[in-house]
């Protein structure tokens, strides 16, 4: 697959604060991306450079081929945006925000309207085009967020915590309509998020730190590298637990065995079998590859 | 251009949806309505009448007509400008509540953002202004109407003008601006006191020679001048045919600023026109050579 973000050494600083060091990461063409990083690791930073509302101190950006700095006209017309907090006008209705912002694009009339109908169908908001933007629920107006940022079907969707604050009926829906946009329009999906079981979805995960990369791979080699696995071992004592001379933490009615790898932990079942009758392994989890890399945790939006 | 229209309706909705932006640019013109039926109209009809040679005896309704000229004047005077002001607050408050950011990821130069506040904020202007100059003259009509239709037509030339001048200075200023903190100071300066700098609230002839000196660099002084002239010009000869003399006619008019003074020398009518003109236009050509800087 071929890269349709390609960004090379990427540097910023706001005074003294070195937002984004010498970073370079690569997106193909149709893969769901994510970027992760506690508030203020330099996500918005390198984003909002993506789409040219931040000048860069050097670096070099490609996007589906064109240079920011000599094509920023035709890349920001390939990109769609949702941003973290809704940007619409809350005073006016649906219908007349989108209206507006889909007149940037050159969309008006009768393409307006077609294109209208297809996202009001898709994500279903046909009720609520008189309504206020400042009178929608969250979820509701995530949904017209999301609908501004497809309405000029943009290569690239860049989805900057989308999903924050909204409730999970909400979150799923706004996933299905995001998966079925990649599967039929083989759109780009570049999400930051603090969810971590949205970013183990992603084809290809970044996780930046204090502006720098610290980890990326796809969310089973970065499980594979950073954390190990689980075996949960139920119905047994901790005096037998011990003798296994593994690490251990007592759950509920159980307990949770760390081991290095899924090999590791096939070993011990097949030296112990008298122990592990009733078990499970699992991989270790995205937030835990987070920890490891970064030694924080994110918690819906805020680092611990 | 498919999108200029849009850019211009979305503004003109906004302006006319937020009630706090709406109601506070018709606070100036309320306060000059108050103070003139309070006190001032009541001030002004006795020191023209009182300083009138004992000789002369004017018609209550000239005096009434002149009185309600003046009042009208200092309302549209002001209202070009106020208006014009809050009106284009839109802009910064794009910018304070980062709307501005959802009209620049799209492919539309700022320039074109920035032509689209411009048009939006005359139109919402004009709208408000052109409302305020009918009832102004119902007012007028009501009082007692010396205006040829001469007067009239010049008096909504003035009233455009200057809404293009206060759509100008407006964005100019406005284009630093970037908090809500910053639009409500400047909301305040512009409404506390314009209406002093351009002479609306108390004739630039009552103030000091100095500070006459230094007004007389305002480009909105001509403005006013120009409104007070076409209001007050068929009362003006009116009175000057019921035996009023022209030199106390010159007066009357030196004291409403009819005839304004730069550094003792008095600006004619088609030099204010240039002034004003000129100040548009330099006001516009920095506006827009700012934003394509932006770009």
């Amino acid at each position: 697959m071929n890269s349709i973000i390609q960004i090379d050494n990427l540097s910023k600083s706001f005074g003294e604060v070195k937002a984004v060091q010498n970073l370079s990461f690569r997106v193909k063409k149709g893969e769901l991306f994510a970027f992760l990083g506690i508030n203020g690791a330099g996500k918005s930073t390198t984003i909002n450079i993506m789409c040219g509302q931040l000048s860069k101190d050097s670096g070099n950006i490609q996007i589906d081929g064109h240079n920011l700095d000599e094509n920023i006209s035709l890349i920001k017309s390939e990109l769609g945006v949702v941003f973290q907090s809704s940007a619409l006008d809350s005073a006016l209705s649906v219908y007349d925000n989108l209206q507006s912002r889909a007149a940037l694009y050159g969309i008006v009339g009768a393409e307006f309207k077609e294109r209208l109908s297809e996202l009001a169908d898709l994500l279903d908001f046909n009720g609520l085009l008189k309504r206020p933007v400042g009178k929608l629920s969250g979820g509701q107006r995530r949904r017209i967020d999301i609908a501004r940022a497809l309405f000029h079907k943009p290569k690239i969707l860049i989805l900057d915590e989308p999903t924050t604050g909204l409730d999970p009926q909400t979150r799923k829906t706004i996933w299905s309509v995001i998966a079925a946009l990649r599967k039929s329009e083989n759109m780009t999906v570049f999400l930051t998020t603090h969810y971590m079981e949205e970013a183990a979805e992603a084809d290809w995960v970044v996780i930046i730190d204090s502006g720098k990369i610290s980890a990326e791979g796809t969310p089973l080699e970065l499980k594979n590298t950073y954390t190990g696995d689980y075996i949960t071992l139920y119905g047994t004592d901790e005096d037998t637990v011990r003798k296994l001379g593994t690490q251990y933490e007592k759950i509920k009615d159980a307990y949770r065995l760390f081991v290095p790898n899924t090999e590791a932990a096939t070993k011990l079942i097949v030296k112990h079998p008298e122990i592990f009758r009733d078990y499970e392994i699992t991989k270790g989890k995205m937030d835990d590859v987070f920890l490891a890399v970064t030694g924080k945790t994110l918690l819906g939006g805020a680092e611990k | 251009m498919n999108t200029l229209p849009y850019l211009i309706k979305r503004n003109v909705k906004l302006y006319f949806k937020d009630k706090g932006m709406f109601f506070s640019s018709l606070i100036t013109p309320a306060i000059l309505l108050v103070l003139y039926i309070t006190f001032l109209g009541k001030t002004y009809k006795e020191t023209f009448t009182s300083n009138l040679p004992d000789a002369f005896t004017i018609d209550e309704s000239l005096i009434n007509g002149l009185v309600a000229s003046q009042l009208i004047s200092s309302i549209l005077a002001v209202s070009c400008v106020t208006v014009a002001f809050c009106s284009n607050f839109l802009m910064v408050q794009d910018k304070a509540n980062g709307t501005v950011k959802d009209l620049r990821i799209s492919p539309v130069k700022p320039s074109l953002l920035s032509i689209g506040y411009y048009i939006s904020t005359l139109a919402s202007t004009l709208l408000i202004c052109l409302a305020a100059t009918v009832i102004c003259l119902i007012y007028v009509a009501a009082v007692g109407w010396y205006m040829t239709v001469t007067d009239v037509l010049l008096l909504l030339f003035d009233v455009f003008l200057l809404a293009l001048f206060g759509t100008a200075l407006s964005s100019l200023i406005n284009f630093f601006l970037s908090t809500q903190g910053q639009i409500s100071a400047v909301g305040t300066i512009i409404s506390a006191g314009y209406g002093f700098l351009c002479g609306a609230y108390m004739p630039i002839s009552s103030f000091s020679s100095g500070l006459q000196k230094v007004l007389s660099f305002f480009p909105g002084t001509y403005g006013t001048s120009l409104i007070r002239n076409h209001s007050m010009q068929g009362v003006l000869n009116e009175i000057n045919n019921s035996g009023v003399p022209a030199e106390i006619i010159e007066k009357i008019k030196d004291s409403l600023d009819c005839n304004l003074y730069f550094f003792k020398n008095q600006v004619d009518i088609p030099v204010m026109y240039t002034i004003l003109g000129v100040t548009v236009a330099a006001l516009l050509v920095i506006y827009i050579l700012l934003n394509l800087k932006k770009t």
